[in-house]
């Protein structure tokens, strides 16, 4: 199923690689923040609340083709639904599950009138989400705390862990990302995930397969904003703080080209994505801060020439290398995904006056 | 007479953002990519003119070698950065918009600074009187200048060579290819045009914002609401949206207290939605036909 556009980072590699590489994974991640710096965990946990935001717009635009430029709406809104809850003393589990229920349901309502457009009047509509969510987050000061923010104290180590707080929260963070992604890699494993893609390369053909179409883009929809939800959320939890300017449309812009620059419809890509979005004005700044932002737009550029399909295509050449010389291999794929990118959906019919 | 005036502000800030949404749909029929980095080229080249302004040559001449200039820069980011990408997924142009936007914003930052720089007023100051109303010299100009632009246009689409040929390219560049038109020159003019466009916004209304790295981000979003509100392959759309955003936003701000004036942003988005809604190929654009 190659050809419909799963790309799977490890599929290629034997069982046995298959496994050590995750084991070794979870032990990096676990040991991780026990020796870094408390600035390196919170940078390392903004990659991973980043991340999950990424992987829901990967849903809806790497997936399904819908190219929304309004996620960071979705992630203010869970930013501050997690705010807002966690300062009145709930637990974070149900600040996540608020954010789920207000985003989802606010994916949904979006998606009503989005789902009847294409291209770019659609990517305008989404837009204008976070264009809105600014001034109504200031307005709404007696929830947000308006202009200045809305600081709060989400998760801190319990006595018996012996961490840090930065280090607990990275862990935190860290498990509940790790469930998402497995949560929707699985939901995109299957038949979904072939829906998606078949609506993205042409609804016509989907509906004559008979998916039902508009009830997917839908779905796309609700995920996205669930996933930018719960990012949103996470990102509180690191850094306990937001305000509006957190929100604003060129994050939003900033998301979208991340996650195509980390690779569209690939596991890795949104983490690559977020790593991109938040180490690269790190290593630009120190390299020169005042020219940190030019660095940083040549980077993007760089990126797009030397790999249109972004970071996690490297990766997935790299470890289809791996593939053909391990042992116990099974044999090549003929047709590796990052070697076959989707078809781009067909261009519209042009009238000729 | 408050109306009247809202109306009037309204039409002079739509012009403004129908300048940047020309620039926006002549630049997507000739690459079929929506560039995100009009707007900051508009700044870039708002600091060209200011700093050709500063060895002395006047406003107007100044905004002339920087339309020139702008027209370079343009087909230069075309040939160069553009065209690798224009065969590939739609999303790929957006993101490489995107890198350009960023890399032009700081090197305008780098060239300039990001201190606030005064742009020098472009029309008298004053306003004449018609009757018991009186209009701004500032507000007549750019309206005035946005309608010279669309003239001129029309003329070049409708009545040069050089403009059937950008329209031909526009429906279909494999054709006009075979035709023997020079397709990669005409798309670099076309971004040329669209970018000198682009600073004519932008030199319209730095005198007003003073000059900025991000002087132009709302209006980019404005540009961008009216290009897709007209449909995004017509000129002639683009700027009734324009004009119409403009006008919708300034009443709505103005008349509705509710809405005021951190909100009244959200308007034209509404309406544009709305409008969309019932027309997903905007007031005047082509309805899209998918071949199966």
């Amino acid at each position: 199923m190659s050809s419909l556009g799963t790309s799977r980072p490890m599929t290629g590699l034997p069982r046995w690689a298959r496994l050590t590489a995750t084991a070794l994974l979870v032990v990096a991640v676990v040991s991780l923040p026990l020796n870094a710096s408390p600035f390196v965990n919170l940078q390392l946990s903004i990659v991973l609340a980043t991340a999950v935001a990424l992987l829901g717009l990967d849903v809806l635009t790497g997936w399904t083709g819908q190219v929304s430029l309004g996620q960071s709406a979705f992630y203010g809104i869970g930013a501050y639904a997690v705010a807002v809850c966690t300062a009145r003393g709930w637990p974070l589990l149900v600040g996540l599950a608020v954010t789920v229920l207000i985003a989802g349901l606010v994916g949904a309502i979006i998606a009503i009138p989005a789902v009847r457009l294409r291209g770019y009047a659609l990517s305008m509509v989404t837009l204008a989400l976070p264009v809105v969510a600014v001034p109504l987050a200031k307005r709404l000061d007696g929830l947000t705390g308006g202009s200045p923010g809305l600081a709060t104290r989400t998760v801190s180590a319990p006595e018996w862990s012996g961490l840090d707080n930065d280090q607990w929260r990275f862990l935190v963070i860290a498990l509940i990302s790790a469930a998402v992604f497995l949560l929707v890699r699985n939901v995109l494993k299957g038949r979904h995930g072939r829906a998606l893609a078949t609506i993205r390369s042409s609804e016509v053909l989907a509906t004559a397969m008979g998916i039902p179409v508009q009830r997917y883009k839908v779905g796309a929809f609700v995920v996205a904003a669930a996933c930018g939800g719960v990012g949103g959320g996470l990102y509180v939890v690191a850094v306990q703080f937001i305000s509006p300017e957190t929100l604003i449309v060129t994050f939003s812009i900033s998301l979208l080209a991340v996650l195509v620059i980390g690779g569209l419809r690939s596991t890795l890509g949104p983490l690559l994505g977020a790593a991109f979005y938040v180490l690269v004005p790190n290593v630009t700044g120190a390299v020169d801060a005042g020219q940190s932002y030019l660095l940083y737009g040549l980077c993007v550029l760089l990126v797009m020439f030397l790999l249109p399909g972004g970071l996690a295509s490297a990766v997935h050449r790299v470890l289809a290398g791996a593939a053909r010389v391990l042992p116990g291999s099974r044999p090549a794929v003929p047709d590796l995904p990052s070697q076959h990118p989707i078809p781009a959906p067909p261009l519209p019919e042009r009238e000729v006056r | 007479m408050l109306l009247f005036y809202q109306v009037l502000d309204g039409l002079v800030s739509g012009s403004i953002y129908a300048a940047l949404a020309l620039a926006i749909v002549l630049a997507y029929r000739a690459t079929g990519v929506i560039n995100f980095a009009q707007g900051q080229m508009a700044v870039f080249s708002a600091y060209l003119a200011w700093s050709l302004t500063t060895i002395g040559l006047p406003v107007w001449l100044a905004i002339a070698g920087a339309l020139l200039l702008s027209v370079v820069v343009g087909a230069f980011l075309e040939r160069v950065v553009m065209r690798r990408f224009e065969s590939a997924e739609p999303l790929v142009g957006i993101v490489v918009s995107i890198g350009l936007f960023i890399s032009v914003n700081g090197l305008v930052s780098l060239i300039w600074g990001t201190s606030l720089t005064q742009f020098p007023a472009v029309f008298p100051a004053g306003s004449i009187e018609l009757g018991d109303v009186g209009i701004t010299y500032v507000a007549l100009g750019t309206v005035v200048v946005l309608l010279l632009v669309i003239a001129a246009l029309q003329l070049l689409f409708m009545r040069t060579r050089l403009g059937l040929g950008f329209r031909a390219v526009a429906v279909n560049p494999e054709s006009s290819s075979l035709s023997g038109l020079p397709v990669g020159l005409l798309l670099m003019t076309g971004w040329g045009l669209a970018a000198a466009l682009g600073a004519l916004a932008g030199t319209l209304v730095a005198p007003a914002l003073y000059l900025q790295p991000g002087m132009m981000d709302m209006v980019l979003i404005y540009a961008l609401a009216a290009a897709v509100l007209g449909g995004l392959d017509s000129p002639f759309g683009a700027v009734v949206a324009a004009w119409l955003i403009g006008v919708v936003e300034n009443l709505a701000g103005t008349f509705i207290p509710a809405i005021g004036n951190d909100l009244k942003i959200a308007v034209p988005l509404v309406l544009m939605c709305l409008v969309l809604f019932f027309r997903p190929q905007g007031l005047f654009g082509r309805v899209e036909v998918e071949r199966v």
